[in-house]
This record gives C-alpha cells, sequence and structure tokens, in this order.
C-alpha cells in the first residue's frame, strides 16, 4: 500500500509541473498519475530497496557537480590538440543486487567524467567504456557506489 | 541598461552554447562510436542544464520554471539510459570490421 | 534579448547539424541511433530558447514530447537490432 500511494503522489507532483495547475484539469491529472502508478508498479515492482531523502539531496549536488566536470573534460579534450584519450572497457563488480538500485547507479555513473556503462557481462560484472582506462575508473567508481550505498538500503 | 537577471541569462546560455560546440567538435575528433557517445551525451547534457539555468529567469512564472526543470530532468533520465542501450549495443556488436 | 536567444538557439542549431552529418555517416546503424540523443538535448536546448525569446506557449510542452520520443525511439530501435543473432546481420545486408 505504502508504494502504491507515495508513487501515485509523486507521479501527481510531476504532473502537475509539466501540466500547471487548474481544478477542473485535475481530474485528468489524477487519471495519469494512476495510470503511470499502474505502469510503475507493473515494470518496476517495489523491492527491498529503500531510498533514504536527506543522503539523497546530498547526492544529488555531488552528482551535479560531477557532470558539470564531466562536460568539463570532454570540451577540454576535444578541444585539445593531442587529445590524450586511452578508450576501452573495464569490468566492475559491483556490490548491488537489487536491480532497481544497480539501475540508478549505472545511470548516475553515466554522469561521471570518463565512464559510460554499457550493460552487464557475462559474470554480473557491470561492463564500463572508460575513456581513459590508464585512470583508476575502479577505485572511483567503488568511491561512487559507496556514497550512493548511503542513500539506498540495498538487502 | 540590461537588468542582472538579464546578465545571468546572457552568461549562462553562453556558455551552454559553447558545451554544445564543445560537444559537436568531441563529435567530428573522437577515435570511434563508444567515444564519440561520451562527448554527445557529456558535452550537450551539461549544455542544455545550462541552457535551462540560464532561461529560469526568463520563465512564465514559479510553475513556467518548474516546468523548464521538470524537462531538463526528463532528458537527463531519457539521456542517461539511450547512452548506455546504445553503449551496450556497440559493445556487443564488437570493433567494426 | 529576444534576438540573443534566438541567436543562441541558431547556434546550437547549427553544432547540431554538423553533429548529425558525422553521426549520419554511421558506419552501423546502431552509431546512427546515437542521432537521436543529439537532437534529444541540442534540439530541445534550441526549442526552450526560441520559446524563451517569442513567448510561445505550448513549445516547452513540443520539448517533452521530443524528450520521450527520442527516448522511445533509441531504446526500441536497440531492442530490435538485439533480437537478431548479431548486428552483422545488418550489417550483410545491402
Amino acid at each position: 500500500m505504502k508504494p502504491l500511494a507515495s508513487r501515485l503522489g509523486l507521479f501527481l507532483v510531476f504532473w502537475l509541473m509539466i501540466a500547471g495547475y487548474a481544478p477542473g484539469d485535475l481530474p485528468v491529472g489524477l487519471a495519469a498519475a494512476a495510470l503511470a502508478t499502474w505502469a510503475s508498479l507493473r515494470l518496476l515492482p517495489a523491492g527491498n530497496g529503500r531510498v533514504r531523502l536527506l543522503p539523497l539531496v546530498g547526492l544529488a549536488l555531488h552528482f551535479f557537480r560531477q557532470s558539470v566536470s564531466a562536460g568539463a573534460q570532454v570540451a577540454w579534450l576535444a578541444f585539445r590538440p593531442s587529445m590524450p584519450i586511452h578508450p576501452g572497457f573495464i569490468a566492475y563488480a559491483t556490490r548491488l543486487q537489487w536491480a532497481g538500485a544497480r539501475n540508478a547507479f549505472c545511470a548516475l555513473s553515466s554522469l561521471l567524467p570518463g565512464t559510460l556503462p554499457a550493460g552487464s557481462d557475462d559474470h554480473g560484472s557491470l561492463s564500463i567504456h572508460c575513456l581513459d582506462v590508464d585512470q583508476p575508473v575502479a577505485d572511483d567508481l567503488a568511491e561512487e557506489e559507496g556514497l550512493f550505498l548511503q542513500m539506498v538500503r540495498d538487502d | 541598461m540590461k537588468s542582472v537577471a538579464d546578465i545571468f541569462t546572457i552568461v549562462a546560455v553562453c556558455a551552454g552554447s559553447f558545451f554544445f560546440l564543445a560537444g559537436t567538435v568531441g563529435l567530428l575528433r573522437f577515435p570511434d562510436s563508444l567515444t564519440r557517445l561520451h562527448a554527445l551525451t557529456k558535452a550537450d547534457n551539461l549544455g542544455l542544464g545550462l541552457v535551462v539555468l540560464g532561461l529560469l529567469p526568463q520563465a512564465n512564472g514559479f510553475l513556467g520554471g518548474l516546468k523548464l526543470v521538470a524537462v531538463w530532468l526528463l532528458v537527463q533520465l531519457a539521456g542517461a539510459t539511450v547512452a548506455q542501450v546504445i553503449a551496450e549495443a556497440l559493445r556487443r556488436r564488437g570493433p567494426p570490421p | 534579448m529576444t534576438e540573443f536567444l534566438l541567436g543562441a538557439a541558431g547556434f546550437i542549431l547549427l553544432t547540431v547539424t554538423v553533429g548529425l552529418v558525422r553521426i549520419l555517416a554511421g558506419p552501423g546503424n546502431i552509431d546512427r541511433t546515437a542521432a537521436a540523443q543529439l537532437l534529444g538535448t541540442g534540439g530541445i536546448a534550441a526549442l526552450l530558447l526560441v520559446a524563451g525569446a517569442t513567448g510561445a506557449r505550448g513549445a516547452e510542452d513540443v520539448a517533452l514530447g521530443l524528450a520521450l520520443l527520442a527516448a522511445f525511439a533509441s531504446v526500441a530501435f536497440v531492442n530490435s537490432v538485439e533480437q537478431r543473432p548479431s548486428d552483422n546481420a545488418e550489417r550483410a545486408d545491402p
């Protein structure tokens, strides 16, 4: 019952953001939010994972800063005549178990400088494409994963 | 005489345009499809973020601003997903012959 | 301000066009899917700038629709390719 109510609320707020508030339109918004809740519960059933709100804000700010430096890094590489990149894949064994948490972490790490997740390999490790495989990518990812784990309870 | 809000808009939109230019330069110069995908997603995302930030003072009231932020959030979410899906498909295909 | 925003929109559209030319050169169809991603950010930035410049109502809604459609189109296309044994089959076709 609880995931249903919180998702319904979230979708309704999002609908209000997009459509604007008008009392006459509210039934349409409620219907849209109900449909979205139904689809989301079907596609992503409520798992054991929990999201803690306060660390979420800190994490959002952290990843916001990271995505700025990721964009700056690409700009710097693009304009540099020598372009020092060594692209390649690394396998990263993630500690995250819940699929939802994994997906969220992959989405976040696609914003990090120099990394782009490209699915899982046959051994269940994440396959990460890096702009520079000589960088300590796995260590950086482990650090980011630690921050991420403060936000989700993954069990 | 321009207001502070207008100057903020001009600075942020110029910075955003710069990152779109950087993304395209990266797209032209990077050696393979996967590195080009890096250029595309990271530089352009930041460019869009700065453009949205710059447009906020010009937005049509509080709700207009919220809507701009909603567009930006959706594009981020969609972009993060699409980039991974394309990257995985490119990895499965392997290096081009 | 209107001229500035329209100018910025034009500039971004120009970078998107140059990028599109590069992406559509391939080599494969999966590589070309990234064009949707490029349109999904650059096209939307230009659209939002035009909306801010002209005050045209509904342009943000078009931007939202474009963002969602670009994402769905890419995911659907990649899934349809993945169902085949490999992308090489696609390459072998003339």
